[in-house]
């Protein structure tokens, strides 16, 4: 079927959307069209302010409209912990556990020659010349527990070996409030890997 | 454990059909293109949920038909159960005393079946990838973490295939990536071969038995892991881990010149030895089939250990093709033990006291007379 033009190039950009497909791409454009003048305008000035406002935190690398971003700046927090988390998304998720109160680095990615991307490529120089500063004293090392997020906390913790930081990594195991009957072989025995003295 | 009864409905090149076998030796005799093997096939779709001759399900359903359904009932120790697999274009479900499982993974496991091909013989004679994959098939039935460990080690053996091929063409000259990735992969290894050498000592020690038995106590076999580490006297984790480092770092300009990582898990092999002598290389057509016979046979005990109940025996074309000594021997051993499946285009040949107890089932045309 024929779409005229300007709802076929509408459905065309829903479609772009991670997760959008070709049916939820046309409902989507459907609805906009049913949708009031006011809050269309709403929603193209909400994407286009969120992309022309928001870039990167020139020190934490994390999402922001202020450089440096609401977190590094924020005076109460303490400045001698950093946190390296692979994407933005980690930083929310590790703000959102209310634990925390040190500073983060976003790497945006993480080291996997196969996508070609290399410790060069993902602020691991940042964090480097970030270390040097005498105030910092631990290096928390938060990527994903995957092939990809472990070898790029074992190369950070080899660049750093010899300076008297400390650097630690986030434990894996088992979900809180989890049953152990409902675990799986593999986490289960990476959890009895991991165990700890009390 | 043994299968008392099975129903098929529209599976290959059977419309309806429904047998009672014996819980010994149960023979289907009949001319080629008749449909023996596809009696085979569906004792093993049945235990596996998959075919050992195709990946297509498509294929296992009679032509013209929506629907496969197969169902079997299985005499354990203590139980009966009923298994059903239908099989349709959708897709499968797999019911156990009724009772539908939505992973396979808890479907297969409830009854236990060896199966003895003609293609089986490449345990032996084909590459090394054939006898990893066995290795690899048995442990994975018992140790999930084996799995794991297997397929974490090769997604960091890609990612490190890859840098090393970077590094070949001088695209970069970061070491340091390298030896993490190095890292990485040297405990998976260690971890892996660990295991496999376990299990190689279990199934050694029942083949060797076996083999002995089926050529009258003249052939000796061992079965040696060739790895590119010493693992003769079975090392400890901690020092297969530090040998692999030691090759690694000895072999760095070698494995960054070539491009590719040249040594570990994925490269090792098994080595068939009858009377110290390789068999790949020197044995005969009949101490090679002998040798994968016993392979086979030695499954079937650790499958006992492991569930403390012998799984069914399918021998299929196979017998025919062993001497008269070999076949009395593989028949003692199963005697009385294992229920077995055998299908033959004649049976005449085969003169032994089990065969001449055996059920026979005759085999002509998807019709089947006993």
């Amino acid at each position: 079927m024929r779409y005229p033009e300007p709802i076929l190039k509408l459905i065309e950009n829903f479609t772009r959307l991670p997760g959008v497909g070709p049916k939820t791409a046309s409902r989507l454009a459907f609805f906009v069209l049913k949708m009031n003048e006011d809050h269309v305008l709403e929603f193209a000035k909400a994407l286009v302010n969120a992309k022309r406002n928001l870039f990167y935190c020139s020190v934490c690398g994390h999402i922001t409209d202020n450089d440096p971003c609401y977190i590094c700046s924020d005076t109460s927090r303490d400045k001698s912990k950093i946190c390296v988390v692979e994407q933005p998304k980690d930083v929310i998720a590790m703000e959102n556990m209310r634990g925390f109160n040190g500073l983060y680095h976003v790497l945006h990615g993480a080291i996997s020659p196969i996508e070609g991307i290399s410790p060069e490529d993902i602020r691991i120089p940042d964090l480097l010349k970030r270390a040097q500063d005498e105030s910092i004293k631990e290096i928390i090392l938060a990527t994903n527990p995957n092939i990809e997020g472990e070898t790029t906390a074992m190369y950070i913790l080899r660049l750093m070996k010899g300076t008297d930081l400390s650097i630690t990594r986030i434990a894996h195991g088992l979900p809180v409030g989890g049953d152990l009957e409902y675990a799986d072989e593999v986490t289960l025995s990476k959890a009895f890997e991991g165990r700890r003295e009390l | 454990m043994y299968i008392k009864k099975i129903l098929l409905k529209n599976y290959r090149n059977y419309s309806s059909l429904e047998l009672n076998f014996d819980n010994k030796v149960n023979v289907f005799i009949g001319l080629n293109a008749q449909g023996k093997t596809n009696l085979m096939e569906s004792i093993h779709v049945l235990a596996f949920a998959k075919s050992h001759r195709t990946t297509n399900d498509k294929e296992l359903i009679k032509w013209d038909e929506e629907y496969a359904k197969i169902e079997g009932s299985i005499q354990k120790r203590n139980s009966t159960d009923i298994l059903q697999l239908i099989l349709s274009k959708k897709g499968k479900k797999a019911r156990v005393n009724l009772i539908e499982k939505a992973r396979l993974s808890e479907y297969v496991g409830n009854f236990n079946v060896v199966m003895f091909a003609p293609e089986d013989l490449n345990l032996v004679k084909g590459s090394p990838q054939v006898r990893r994959k066995f290795i690899d098939m048995e442990l994975g039935q018992i140790s999930p973490i084996y799995i794991y460990n297997l397929s974490t080690y090769q997604k960091v053996l890609l990612q490190r295939n890859n840098y090393l091929k970077k590094l070949s063409i001088k695209e970069t000259t970061d070491l340091t990536t390298l030896d993490i990735l190095t890292e990485q992969m040297v405990e998976l290894a260690a971890k892996i071969v660990d295991k496999r050498l376990q299990f190689i000592t279990l199934l050694e020690n029942w083949a060797k038995g076996i083999h002995s038995d089926i050529t009258n106590g003249i052939e000796n076999l061992s079965i040696n892991y060739k790895s590119s580490i010493n693992v003769s006297e079975k090392p400890e984790l901690s020092k297969m881990i530090q040998e692999y480092y030691d090759y690694y770092e000895k072999n760095k300009e070698r494995e960054i010149y070539r491009g590719v990582t040249l040594f570990g898990p994925h490269r090792d092999d098994l080595e068939l030895l009858v009377n110290s002598k390789d068999v790949q290389i020197y044995g005969s057509q009949g101490q090679q089939r002998t040798v994968a016979l016993s392979l086979k046979l030695a499954e079937i005990e650790l499958i006992k250990t492991e569930t403390n109940e012998y799984p069914v025996l399918l021998l299929d074309d196979v017998l025919s093709e062993l001497d008269n000594s070999r076949q009395t021997h593989l028949l003692d051993t199963i005697q009385n033990k294992v229920q077995t499946f055998v299908t033959t285009t004649n049976i005449d040949g085969i003169d032994h006291k089990v065969i001449s107890e055996a059920k026979i089932f005759k085999v002509k045309n998807a019709n089947i007379e006993y």
